[in-house]
């Protein structure tokens, strides 16, 4: 199998995935039908990237095959689809008495994010996940959830619910220092954090592609893998680090209320 | 100069009359003007000592086969070159010129803490006096300014050189830390009404964003150090091969905390050039929120690119490609930068003062030594130059054309207002234009050395086409550079002595500083100018006409307590500390069970237990003193203090325990790494309570007889609670997971 085989013939068929983009796009189309604007876009792209992280070659891969390509899924799902979903939102007006989520809230969102990326890479439910479709998709729901939860205060509808502009700097930075870590970790390590893809069943004959062919040994796909933790999982929160500022120097947070309604 | 509609600042004492008592008055001082010029002036006495050493080595180089210097001396005075310059000249004088200016930049009367100002002052010159006291023990330290083991360890630098360099920088970065902390409490709570972040001069932020890294990156370097020294003092391995431990480590450590220390050194240099470019180009910055903005990535992303300097470490091809991706990351908010400042100059009434030329001088030197930085971020290019004169030239543009140039600079500007006088004018375009020949002939031509293969560190070279004469050139350039700090320090006499008069604001600049007598009177201001944009003199100037948008003024919130600041901002830090421990413990132990054969979990439990209990009594103790219930809040802290107690007697035993079955910290890389990350948290459990015996003392003597609260206490309470997590996390680490 050469790698344009693998990229056509890897896709998962089933129905499932695409049903569950359409009816979440239609469901988005139905519910915003009167306030539709260009941030549906974001919603569009939440679905593309979801369809992607699951149904593609990666998606693929990451079943058992590959742990560079679980932990690019586990990315996608974290970092990537529900901070679009929170884009894409209709900004709401402030509530008049906006709830004060506090110390204990945000660290609860946070746990929630970080919690996610380590609690999946124990060793038995990394495992777990590598080779149980039911496992996998409380892992896929689980990421999505979490992460719309560390995500909400950076990206909240209502500006009153997002955490404050340097609080949410170092929310942001302490989550990429958490990241980092568990990245420099699993690069690191001399043990394998997942034992399931050091052996892979493989059912699709594609094994010899990637070990010679990619020349991802067990060992060098655990080091991509974590790698792809460490730094490019950091950017997405430099960017959103660099995007509060942002806001923050445009002046957001000293007009909030006047900000309802209009789009970023 | 008059000021229109004045506010007073309120509260913080006035010292008592120190100014009267001459020099003893300049050791006792703890005026931050004082303690700032302290700092500058010994800086400048390491410059000169790191200057020599410089001109050392080029005599040494000036000619092939030259044997001027015999190789260990020349390492010694190579390693002492980068050490003196890093961490006795560029680091002090920031932290020198931050401690004059952030306080009258805000609009303050002193820093936030004046004692522990005075403290990380002391801390320098006795750092220094420790590095160079190794030269009377048998040898300075001669393992370059990384010490990159195993040369480090005690096989290959067997005298106590290195030694010395160990604790030099221990307290070195302890007198960093503190100051650090010191200048995050100032900017936070001591900001003149008005002032907010948005409106904050760029040298303040940026000052501030490096006291941040500081705080991250320092104790990442004390973490390693401490393990350094244990190893060569007491026979553990944590970075030799031999006993099982990784040399690599040492590497991945010392740069986590290395790279980071570049932007400590660079960002003030930014800072200070925003703000001397602006006032003589007569325009506000262009691009105020960028600056700002990106500062913040440049300090985010400067953790996590430090494995570019380990490309011929052996790391593979992934993780190279990786860092390579990180690091051309960095340059871009970096290099848009200099963008903002050519933007700020266009179309300015530019004055060519000679601040300003420094200036813009950074600016051509800062851009060629960034762009032989982005070189180096491919790897490939770095594996064939790596270690050689082309580095030595690359960081010698960021550090001196950069930093140094920013610095010059930022003394021109600000020499007025220290000392009342100008510095002369005509020396000083000496200074310049010697600096600029000196420099580039010194450097440049190292590019070309070093892509003609020509080594770092080695003490001579032979006698290979045009090395000669490059050398040469080089050498000459160095002592031009040599000539050009002469000129400088006889400027610096002349002009404190017999200089122009300056008066209050000669350059007609905008931020606060420049609202105050030259020099300013101890307590800074008697009255601070209303603040209601990023150029508030302006604003005084032109009243009718005030060309920068005037933001509704924010919500004026009280600032939070100076204390509890500090304390997180400590807290931050020592987690550093406790990560390096961790993840060395982490990294040697994964695979093995040794900890299991050794350690008793339950009893450890039991007194885990106690020290949880204590964090529990110790909030009781504050709820207690908010009711007003003197006797429960005696009783709870009593207790407090008691279970502390009962924790660190657990620890004792379980050590003799250990001792007593011949298990100690050279035994092996479980005991290592057990003993150091223990024995340092129960070094911090030790300090919690002598803070909490002296608060109970406090208590007994009546002195929250009246007090719903105490920031002293709170301050205490965060650190217990702090000393509590971090043994959570180690007995999961180390005892838990055994049982498992």
């Amino acid at each position: 199998m050469t790698t344009k085989e693998l990229l056509l013939s890897a896709w998962d068929t089933r129905p499932l995935v695409p049903v569950m983009c359409g009816l979440a796009l239609a469901g988005y189309l139905i519910h915003f039908r009167r306030r539709l604007v260009a941030r549906a876009g974001f919603f569009v792209l939440a679905t593309a990237l979801f369809f992607v992280a699951l149904a593609s070659p990666i998606g693929t891969l990451a079943r058992g095959y590959l742990f560079s390509a679980h932990m690019l899924q586990h990315l996608i799902l974290m970092l990537a689809v529900p901070p679009l979903i929170l884009l894409s939102l209709p900004r709401e007006r402030d509530a008049a008495q906006p709830k004060d989520w506090g110390a204990i809230g945000y660290g609860g969102s946070w746990l929630a994010g970080v919690g996610a990326m380590w609690i999946w890479h124990a060793r038995t439910l990394c495992n777990a996940a590598a080779v149980s479709t039911t496992v996998q998709w409380l892992q896929t729901g689980s990421l999505i959830v979490m992460g719309l939860a560390f995500w909400r205060p950076v990206l909240a509808p209502r500006i009153s619910d997002r955490v404050p502009t340097f609080p949410g700097v170092l929310y942001l930075f302490a989550a990429c220092v958490a990241c980092t870590i568990l990245g420099i970790m699993v690069t690191l390590s001399p043990v394998e954090v997942c034992s399931a893809y050091m052996h892979p069943v493989d059912a699709l004959g594609v094994m010899p592609l990637l070990r010679d062919g990619w020349g991802l040994t067990h060992q060098a796909d655990q080091e991509l893998g974590g790698l792809m933790m460490w730094v490019p999982a950091c950017l997405v929160y430099a960017a959103a680090i660099l995007a509060t500022l942002g806001r923050y120097y445009a002046g957001e947070h000293a007009s909030a209320t006047h900000a309802a309604g209009s789009a970023e | 100069m008059t000021v229109a509609n004045p506010e007073v600042i309120v509260g913080h004492d006035a010292h008592d009359d120190e100014h009267a008592r001459g020099a003893f008055g300049w050791v006792t001082t703890v005026d931050h003007k004082r303690i700032g010029v302290l700092y500058l002036l010994t800086s400048l006495f390491f410059f000169a000592i790191g200057g020599v050493e410089a001109l050392l080595i080029r005599i040494q180089l000036a000619r092939p086969n030259s044997h001027f210097l015999d190789p260990e001396t020349f390492n010694q005075i190579f390693t002492m070159h980068g050490t003196t310059m890093i961490f006795l000249v560029v680091m002090p004088t920031l932290v020198g010129l931050a401690n004059y200016f952030v306080p009258l930049m805000i609009g303050a009367r002193d820093m936030a803490f004046p004692r522990l100002n005075a403290l990380g002052y002391w801390l320098f010159p006795f750092g220094g006096l420790l590095l160079h006291f190794s030269l009377v023990t048998g040898g300075a330290p001669s393992a370059g300014w990384f010490s990159y083991a195993p040369l480090s360890e005690t096989p290959y630098s067997s005298t106590m050189g290195t030694d010395y360099w160990v604790l030099a920088l221990l307290v070195l970065g302890i007198g960093s830390v503190s100051g650090a902390i010191n200048i995050i409490a100032t900017v936070i709570t001591l900001r003149a009404p008005g002032l907010t972040i948005r409106r904050l001069p760029l040298f303040v932020w940026m000052t501030f964003v490096t006291a941040i890294l500081i705080i991250l990156a320092l104790p990442v370097l004390n973490a390693s150090l401490v393990m350094l020294i244990i190893d060569r003092r007491l026979d553990a391995h944590f970075f030799q091969a031999n006993g099982g431990g990784s040399a690599i480590l040492w590497q991945h450590f010392f740069w986590t905390f290395g790279h980071p220390e570049v932007y400590i050194m660079a960002l003030p240099a930014f800072g200070m050039i925003s703000e001397v470019i602006p006032v003589f180009s007569r325009k506000p910055i262009f691009g105020y929120e960028f600056v700002a903005a990106s500062t913040v990535a440049i300090a985010i992303l400067s953790f996590g690119v430090w494995a570019h300097h380990m490309f011929a470490a052996g790391l593979g091809h992934r993780a190279d490609l990786a860092f390579a991706i990180g690091s051309m990351a960095i340059a871009v908010p970096t290099g848009v930068k200099i963008f903002n400042w050519i933007a700020t100059m266009w179309g300015g009434k530019i004055r060519f003062t000679t601040a300003m030329m420094f200036a813009t001088a950074f600016l051509l030197e800062f851009v060629i030594g960034g762009l032989s930085g982005i070189t180096f971020a491919a790897a490939p290019i770095d594996w064939q130059v790596t270690d050689t004169y082309y580095l030595v030239a690359h960081f010698h543009y960021v550090l001196f054309g950069g930093t140094a140039f920013a610095i010059f600079a930022a003394l021109y500007y600000w020499f007025p207002k220290m000392s009342g006088r100008f510095l002369s004018e005509s020396w000083g375009k000496a200074h310049f234009w010697l600096t600029i020949v000196g420099f580039n002939l010194t450097f440049f031509v190292q590019h070309f050395l070093g892509i003609m293969g020509m080594p770092r560190r080695v003490f001579t070279y032979p006698d290979l086409p045009g090395w000669g004469a490059l050398n040469m050139a080089s050498t000459v350039g160095a002592f031009i550079m040599g000539l050009s700090v002469i000129v400088f320090a006889i400027n610096l006499v002349l002009s404190l002595r017999s200089g122009k008069v300056a008066g209050d604001n000669p350059w007609d600049a905008w931020t606060l500083e420049w609202a105050t007598t030259s020099p300013p009177p101890h307590d800074n201001f008697e009255r601070v100018p209303p603040v209601r944009s990023r150029r508030p003199l302006w604003d005084l100037a032109h009243p009718s006409d005030q060309n920068q948008k005037v933001d509704a003024a924010g919500r004026e919130r009280t600032p939070p307590d100076k204390s509890v600041v500090a304390m997180w901002a400590f807290i931050v830090s020592e987690s550093g500390f406790f990560v390096v421990l961790i993840l060395s413990y982490v990294f040697f132990n994964i695979s093995t069970k040794a900890a299991a054969a050794a350690l008793d979990v339950k009893t450890t439990g039991i007194f885990t237990a106690c020290l949880l209990a204590s964090s529990l009594t110790l909030y009781l103790a504050e709820k207690s003193l908010e009711h007003g219930n003197a006797g429960a809040f005696r009783a709870w802290m009593i207790l407090t203090v008691i279970l502390g107690c009962v924790f660190m007697g657990g620890q004792a035993n379980e050590y003799m325990k250990l001792f007593d079955r011949g298990i100690s910290v050279n035994t092996s890389l479980f005991t290592s790494t057990f003993f150091t990350l223990t024995g340092f948290h129960g070094l911090h459990v030790t300090l919690g309570l002598v803070a909490l015996g002296i608060l109970c003392g406090l208590a007994f003597a009546g002195d929250f007889a009246k007090k719903k609260s105490s920031s002293a206490l709170q301050a205490a309470g965060l650190y217990w609670h702090f000393v509590d997590v971090v043994w959570i996390v180690v007995f999961s680490i180390v005892y838990v997971r055994n049982v498992l």
